[in-house]
């Protein structure tokens, strides 16, 4: 008996151990989605930011965004005292920030959503609430959202923001104008209104060969590498900056050149290969019990105990 | 074999019944707040921590510690082990109890929460979390046809509703003997179904906070995450059932399954040794073990992770040990905290978003949470005193 036992424990180990390790080890990305040539999408070019701020304020305007107190008066006087938001939020799409520690140089970059071309928001809604669009716009539907915040969590920038203080929330990010202008054929609301140039609009393939331009044109005051072309999968809006300052310096993670969500659908998708796994280790256990059954059947044992 | 469970028919209101109440009560005020004043008046969420102890508890913790159902269940008819039968009932009590109060539990936690029946109808077939919530629903009704021959063995041919209902009593007699049946005839198949629904949804835990590669520690962030949680939830399944029926036998003045559970215990180390070896295997592998030794907040998370789970292996594997009930329980309670800290390490611990905010649980936060965990006492407490779970002494 106890030989037959150790027998039952290695196959049922191995039944287990052999489904889930075929789903996890061999976890490889699948094919990362391609760019199309119809999306727009925005370059932000942080060497000629003034630090104004005129985005921020367009785009409070254009998506009716409560004007934030960061200084806590709100609460404490019922009025509020502004200054600028220090991070994005439910109320702030986009945020103009300054970097550079110390005696570095100062840079101001503009954070918002990415509208990545394969995007970990996308991927991680359980119901498919964020969608990316045919203009490259990814949008939000707060008619399917749960408020789950899977999306927080996936996303690579921390873009998505959830309502802490309504007691219905949604999540909250840039549109990309999608609605409210890209399809009534007018830039972004940050685009148009910025005063030094640094927020262009356009398709997103166009705006690669300005950026590749501008960098070939000035390479003193560029580094060369276009922030956005590749990082997470790609993404819709594209950065570029000073010769001497690192993107990751500026909130833009070192991140790699393949979408995040890589690792979970590979995984997702080879559970459910044609359902192949969860079937095979149902068979096999459905094997071990008959055969445990028919075999206390035969010793007369059936129901009862046998010694170990 | 002839040994019979039996409801407990204890007198309910004792003073313990109380505090489970104040508990609940408490979590009922905190509840109000968040259900019609936000978040924001409750818990201590943030941007950078979207997710916080009612995710890492409630939901990633109450999985693993409901194992005890599905573990228990499939030792005992799958690999034909009728020695241990009286530990199934109560296991699968525990784990409907424990599904069902994660169910609540993702209710509270959901912003839109009315929408919850969206998982049903829009598929988003690349989310994790789509193929968790599928496995859970379908497991807790599994679950719930599990027990229902003890509700139809208590209830079966005694039928005797109050009042104006008592007209039903016949109609109601007949739909519980159809159930019998069904259930007679179906229960191997959902035996399996539900060991295999928490193979899928036990690994896909693993597989959720995998979507952050550049937030979650490099301790936990592996490819080998779902096994690893699959792994360790049937570590902690037996540790569940001793914990459970230790506490029992104490509140409910029985004589402890002391021998049972020693026997049971053997599977322990077996058990939580595949584990070690895996997780071992995978650190090694991915050459991040001196990351463990850096001092830092989540170096030190995963050593006290590892020892909880690494010393009752080398106790339990002495059969004297396993013999000693004080020693079995804490030992128990080791492997418990130790998948607890781990759930917690992959989803609050090991994750880092950001310099600009930190997230510790608000007294609101506990509050609800502890509410979660009185609530579930109660209903064992219900369902062993009044459905035939526990078997007769003898
Ligand atoms: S930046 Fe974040 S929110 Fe925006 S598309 Fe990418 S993953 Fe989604
Ligand atoms: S919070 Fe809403 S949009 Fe974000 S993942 Fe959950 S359901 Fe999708």
């Amino acid at each position: 008996m106890d030989i037959s036992r150790r027998k039952f424990l290695k196959i049922g180990a191995a039944a287990g151990g052999s489904a889930a390790c075929a789903v996890a080890a061999k976890a490889e990305a699948r094919n990362a989605r391609q760019p199309e040539p119809q999306w727009y999408g925005m370059l932000n070019d942080s060497t000629r930011c003034i630090g104004c701020k005129a985005c921020m304020v367009a785009c409070k305007k254009e998506n009716k965004l409560e004007a934030e107190s960061t200084l806590g008066e709100k609460e404490a006087l019922g009025e509020q005292l502004y200054d600028a938001p220090r991070a994005l939020s439910e109320h702030t799409y986009t945020l103009i920030k300054m970097h550079g520690e110390g005696e570095q140089e100062k840079t101001f970059v503009k954070a918002q959503c990415m509208h990545c071309v394969d995007p970990a928001c996308a991927s991680a809604c359980i119901v498919g609430a964020l969608k990316k669009e045919d203009n490259g716009a990814v949008k939000y539907d707060a008619g399917m959202c749960m408020g789950c915040r899977y999306c927080m969590v996936a996303c690579p920038y921390s873009v998505p923001q959830f309502e802490w203080h309504r007691a219905i929330p949604s999540i909250r990010k840039c549109t990309l104008c999608s609605e409210t202008r890209l399809e009534k054929g007018k830039p972004t609301a940050c685009a148009g209104v910025c005063p030094a140039g640094a927020i262009t609009f356009g398709r997103r393939s166009e705006l690669i060969k300005i950026a590749r331009a501008r960098i070939d044109a000035a390479p003193e005051i560029y580094l060369d590498h276009i922030y956005g072309e590749q990082e997470v999968g790609g993404t819709g809006v594209l950065y570029l900056t000073k010769k001497y300052v690192a993107f990751a310096g500026l909130g833009l993670g070192d991140f790699d050149y393949k979408p995040v969500s890589g690792l979970t659908e590979s995984i997702q998708h080879r559970i459910f290969q044609y359902f192949i796994p969860p079937i095979a280790v149902y068979s096999i256990l459905g094997g071990i019990m008959a055969y445990n059954q028919r075999r206390k059947h035969n010793a007369g044992i059936e129901g009862g105990d046998d010694e170990y | 074999m002839n040994i019979k469970a039996l409801p407990l028919r204890h007198r309910f209101w004792t003073p313990n019944v109380a505090v489970l109440l104040f508990f609940m009560a408490s979590g009922v005020v905190f509840a109000y707040f968040r259900f019609f004043h936000g978040f924001a008046s409750v818990t201590n969420l943030n941007p950078a921590y979207p997710f916080g102890i009612w995710i890492a508890f409630d939901v990633a913790c109450g999985v693993a510690l409901a194992a005890g159902g599905f573990t228990t269940a499939a030792i005992v008819e799958i690999f034909g082990r009728h020695k241990y039968h009286a530990l199934v009932r109560p296991a699968i009590l525990t784990a409907f109890i424990g599904y069902f109060l994660v169910g609540l539990a993702v209710f509270f936690d959901l912003g839109k929460y009315y929408n919850i029946w969206h998982a049903l109808v829009y598929w988003n077939g690349t989310s994790v979390l789509f193929e968790v919530a599928w496995c859970v629903m379908l497991y807790l009704t599994v679950l719930a046809i599990e027990n229902l021959p003890n509700v139809i063995e208590q209830f079966r041919g005694k039928v005797a509703l109050p009042g104006f209902l008592s007209g039903l009593n016949g109609p109601t007699d007949w739909l519980l003997g159809k159930a019998d049946g069904f259930c007679r005839r179906t229960m191997a198949f959902f035996v399996i179904a539900g060991v295999v629904l928490s193979f899928g949804h036990q690994s896909s835990l693993g597989t959720m906070m995998l979507i952050a590669p550049y937030k979650l520690h490099e301790l936990w962030y592996t490819p080998l995450s779902p096994l690893l949680f699959l792994t360790s939830a049937v570590s902690v399944g037996i540790p569940m059932v001793v914990f459970e029926g230790t506490l029992a036998a104490k509140f409910f003045g029985r004589k402890p399954e002391t021998e049972l559970l020693a026997g049971i215990a053997k599977y322990i180390p077996l058990f939580l040794g595949t584990y070690l070896l895996l997780r071992l295997g995978d650190l090694a592998y991915r050459g991040v073990l001196a990351t463990a030794f850096d001092g830092s907040l989540q170096g030190n998370a995963f050593l006290l992770e590892f020892a909880l789970f690494a010393v009752p292996y080398f106790v339990l594997k002495r059969r004297r040990s396993r013999q000693n009930p004080t020693l079995l329980f804490l030992c128990s309670l080791s492997v418990i905290c130790a998948v607890v800290l781990n759930r917690f390490n992959v989803f609050l611990i090991g994750m880092d978003m950001g310099p600009e905010y930190s997230y510790f649980p608000s007294v609101g936060e506990w509050a609800i949470t502890f509410a979660f965990i009185a609530f579930g006492v109660l209903l064992y407490k219900i369902g062993v005193n009044y459905l035939p779970i526990l078997e007769e002494e003898h």
